[in-house]
C-alpha cells in the first residue's frame, strides 16, 4: 500500500503562487529527494506532506487516512526536521528532548539513545544556546526521531551538520519512508533513490538515479 | 444599470426620503431645538453598527466551523461596513452631545462601548489586513469578532455598573411623541436597508477578489471533498 | 499524555527558560519601579489622594507589563519554531496554550508581588489580602486573553501595535472592577464583594472563551 499519496496540492500565499498542482505516490520505505532551486516551493511542499501547513487546494492521504483530519492521530507517525531548528535557547540539549519526550509520551530513555544516534552525546550537557549550528541541527534530528516515526520528512538537511552526516542520516533513514528537500544533488543521489524535480512551484516529475548535466 | 446599481440608488432614495422625514415630518423639540434632529440618524446607525457586527460574528463561527469563504466574505463586509456606521455613531453623537450636555464626551456606559465597538472594528480591519491572507487571516480574524462581540456587552455592563457608584451626567430619554417615533423607525429602516445594501456590493466585490486569489467555492468543495479513507489502522 | 500535564510540562519549561535567561523578570520590574516614579511625580500623590490615585498607577503599571509579558510569551520567531515543533507532537494545542498562559500568568505574578509591596511603601495605601485578591483575580482574565491575542498576533505584521489594539478592549471589563475592587479595599467608598463577584464572572467567561477558541489560533 503506497504509505503516501498527494493530488493536486496547490498553496497560495495571499497572491502568490507558491505550489501548483503537485502529485506524489511514495511506498512503505521509500527515500524521496525533492530538488530544486531556492523558491522552487520545496519547504512548502515539505510542510504540506508533514502536516505542519493546510494546502489551499488539493488532498493527501498517509497510511491510508485523510492527511488533514485525522492530523491527531497521525502524530505519533511523522516526525518533521524544520529548516530552523526551533529549539529552546536556555535548556540543555537533554532537557530540549526530556520536553519532547512528555511531549510525545515517550521514555525518557530515548534521550540517551538519539543523542547517542545523532553523536550529541557529549553536549548532553550543554546549553542550546552554545551548540554550534551543525549541532543544533542534529539536536533537531534527533527531536524528531524520539518517538520513531515511520514517516520522516527533513527540510534542508546542510553541510553544515559535519563531515559523517551523510552517514547518520542514512543510518536514521534506515526502514522509514523518507522525504528529503534540499538543493544539493550529490547529496540527494546518495541518500535518495527517487527525486522529485521542483520548479517555480510546479513538479517536474520524479525520476530514479537522476544525474544532473549542468 | 445593473442590479447592484439599482439596489444601490433605491437605497440612497430611501435615505433621502427619511431626511425629508426627519426635517419636514418630525416635530421640533422645543427644549433642544434643530440639533435634537440628529438623534434619529444617530440612534438608527448604532443600532445598525450593531447590527452589522451581528452579521460579523455569525460569518466567522460559520467560517470557524466549515472554513466556507462565503462566509468569510461577508464578515468582511460586515466589518467595512460596521465600521462606517460606528464611525457616524461617534461623530453624530458628539455633534449632538455639545449643544445638550456642554461636553463633546463622557463616560457613560453607551458612548464607551460604542467607542470599544469601534476600537474592535479596528482591530478586526487591521488583522485582516495585516495577516496572511486566506485561511490565517480569515481565522484569527473570525476569534477577533467573536470576543469583540462578547465584549462589548461586558464593557457596557462593567460601566454601567462603576456609574452607579460614580453617577455621571444622566441621559433622560422622554418618551416619544408619535410623530418622532414613527420617524424613528422609517429611517432605522432605511439605514438598515442602506445598510443592507452596503454590505451586498461589498460582499461582491470581496467576491470578485478572492476569485483572483484562487478561493472560489468550487475549490472550497474541490478541497474538502475527500475520498473515503480506508478503514486500515496506522500501523 | 492527558492534556493537564502537558500544560504542566509547558509551563514548567517556560518558567525554567525565564529562570535561566532572567531577561523579563528584571525588566518588569524596573519598569514596575519607573511606573511608581513617574506616577508619584506626575500626580502629586499626598496622603490624602494616595488611595484614590494609587490604583490607577497600579492599573496603569500592570497593563503595560502584561503586554510585555504576554507578549513575549509567543512573540520571538524562534518561538515560532519552538511552538510548531511542539504542535507536530500528540500534545493538545489547547493543553500547549494553557502551560504558555499559565507561565505567563506566573511572570505577571511576580511582577505584582513587587508592584503591591512598592506601591504600599511609596504612597502608603494599605497591603491587604483584600488587594491582592483582587489584582490576582483580574490577573487571570487578563492573562487569558492577552495570551490568545500574542498568539494571534505573533504571526502578524506590527505586533507592538496590535496587541495593545486587541487586548485593551478586552481588558477594560477587568480594568473596571478590579480597579474597583482595590480602590474599595484600600478605604475608598464602593462594593468589595460586587466588584470581587464581577471579577470572578469575567475570568469564568474569558477562560471558556479562550480554552475554545484556542485551537483555533494555535494549530493550522
Amino acid at each position: 500500500m503506497s504509505i503516501l499519496v498527494a493530488d493536486g496540492l496547490t498553496h497560495w500565499f495571499g497572491r502568490e503562487l507558491a505550489l501548483e498542482g503537485v502529485d506524489l505516490v511514495l511506498d512503505t520505505g521509500e527515500h524521496m529527494a525533492v530538488l530544486g532551486d531556492n523558491g522552487a516551493g520545496k519547504t512548502t511542499l515539505l510542510r504540506i506532506l508533514a502536516t505542519a501547513l493546510r494546502p489551499t487546494a488539493g488532498w493527501l492521504q498517509l497510511a491510508g487516512l485523510d492527511a488533514f483530519r485525522e492530523r491527531r492521530r497521525l502524530r505519533h507517525y511523522l516526525g518533521y526536521v524544520a529548516h530552523s531548528p526551533g529549539l529552546y535557547p536556555a535548556l540543555t540539549a537533554a532537557e530540549n528532548l526530556e520536553f519532547f519526550c512528555d511531549l510525545h509520551d515517550v521514555s525518557r530513555s530515548r534521550v540517551a539513545e538519539v543523542l547517542e544516534t545523532v553523536g550529541l552525546t557529549q553536549a548532553a550537557d550543554r546549553r542550546a544556546d552554545r551548540l554550534s549550528r551543525g549541532m543544533q541541527q542534529r539536536l533537531a534530528i534527533g527531536r524528531a526521531i524520539l518517538h520513531e516515526p515511520k514517516l520522516l520528512f527533513f527540510d534542508e538537511p546542510d553541510a553544515s551538520l559535519g563531515a559523517d552526516a551523510g552517514d547518520m542520516l542514512m543510518r536514521i533513514m534506515e526502514g522509514r519512508t523518507v522525504v528529503l528537500a534540499t538543493h544539493d544533488h550529490a547529496l540527494a543521489n546518495r541518500l535518495c533513490a527517487r527525486t522529485l524535480i521542483l520548479r517555480h512551484g510546479r513538479s517536474l516529475g520524479t525520476a530514479t538515479h537522476l544525474r544532473v548535466v549542468k | 444599470m445593473n442590479r447592484y446599481e439599482k439596489a444601490a440608488g433605491g437605497a440612497v432614495a430611501l435615505m433621502l426620503l427619511a431626511a425629508g422625514a426627519i426635517f419636514l415630518y418630525a416635530p421640533g423639540d422645543y427644549l433642544h431645538g434643530p440639533v435634537q434632529r440628529i438623534f434619529y440618524l444617530h440612534v438608527s446607525s448604532a443600532i445598525t453598527a450593531f447590527g452589522c457586527f451581528a452579521v460579523v460574528l455569525i460569518g466567522g463561527i460559520v467560517y470557524l466551523r466549515n472554513e466556507s469563504p462565503s462566509a468569510d466574505r461577508i464578515a468582511r463586509a460586515g466589518a467595512l461596513v460596521g465600521v462606517v456606521f460606528t464611525t457616524v455613531t461617534l461623530v453624530m453623537g458628539m455633534l449632538w452631545a455639545k449643544p445638550v450636555w456642554g461636553a463633546y464626551w463622557v463616560w457613560d456606559a453607551r458612548l464607551t462601548s460604542t467607542l470599544v465597538l469601534w476600537i474592535i472594528y479596528a482591530g478586526y480591519l487591521l488583522v485582516r489586513r495585516l495577516a496572511e491572507p486566506g485561511r490565517q487571516s480569515a481565522r484569527f480574524a473570525a476569534v477577533v469578532g467573536i470576543f469583540g462581540f462578547a465584549d462589548v456587552p461586558v464593557v457596557y455592563f462593567s460601566v454601567s455598573w462603576w456609574n452607579t457608584h460614580h453617577p455621571g451626567p444622566l441621559i433622560i430619554n422622554n418618551a416619544l411623541p408619535p410623530e418622532m417615533l414613527a420617524t424613528f423607525l422609517f429611517t432605522m429602516l432605511c439605514t438598515l436597508v442602506l445598510a443592507g445594501v452596503m454590505i451586498g456590493v461589498r460582499y461582491r466585490i470581496e467576491t470578485l477578489l478572492d476569485g483572483r486569489h484562487g478561493v472560489t467555492e468550487r475549490a472550497h468543495v474541490v478541497a474538502s471533498r475527500r475520498p473515503e479513507a480506508s478503514p486500515e489502522p496506522v500501523p | 499524555m492527558n492534556p493537564f500535564r502537558v500544560a504542566v510540562a509547558v509551563a514548567r519549561k517556560d518558567l525554567r527558560s525565564e529562570w535561566r535567561t532572567r531577561e523579563l523578570v528584571p525588566a518588569l520590574a524596573q519598569f514596575v519601579i519607573l511606573a511608581l516614579l513617574i506616577g508619584n511625580f506626575g500626580f502629586q500623590i499626598d496622603s490624602r489622594n494616595a488611595a484614590s490615585i494609587a490604583p490607577g498607577i497600579l492599573w496603569l503599571a500592570l497593563v503595560f507589563a502584561g503586554l510585555v509579558a504576554f507578549g513575549r510569551a509567543f512573540a520571538a520567531e524562534r518561538e515560532q519554531a519552538s511552538l510548531e515543533a511542539m504542535l507536530m507532537t500528540p500534545a493538545s494545542p489547547v493543553a500547549v496554550f494553557a502551560g504558555k498562559a499559565a507561565a505567563a500568568f506566573g511572570l505577571l505574578l511576580l511582577c505584582e508581588a513587587v508592584m503591591l509591596p512598592a506601591l504600599s511603601l511609596f504612597f502608603g495605601t494599605p497591603l491587604s489580602i483584600e488587594v491582592v485578591a483582587a489584582v490576582v483575580l483580574a490577573s487571570v482574565g487578563m492573562a487569558a486573553l492577552g495570551c490568545l491575542f500574542a498568539a494571534i498576533v505573533a504571526r502578524v505584521r506590527a505586533r507592538e501595535l496590535l496587541l495593545p489594539l486587541l487586548t485593551l478592549p478586552l481588558w477594560i471589563p477587568f480594568i473596571i472592577a478590579g480597579g474597583s475592587a482595590v480602590q474599595s479595599a484600600m478605604g475608598l467608598p464602593g462594593n468589595y464583594q460586587e466588584a470581587i463577584g464581577l471579577l470572578i464572572d469575567f475570568d469564568i467567561l474569558f477562560l471558556v472563551l479562550t480554552s475554545l477558541a484556542a485551537r483555533f489560533v494555535l494549530d493550522e
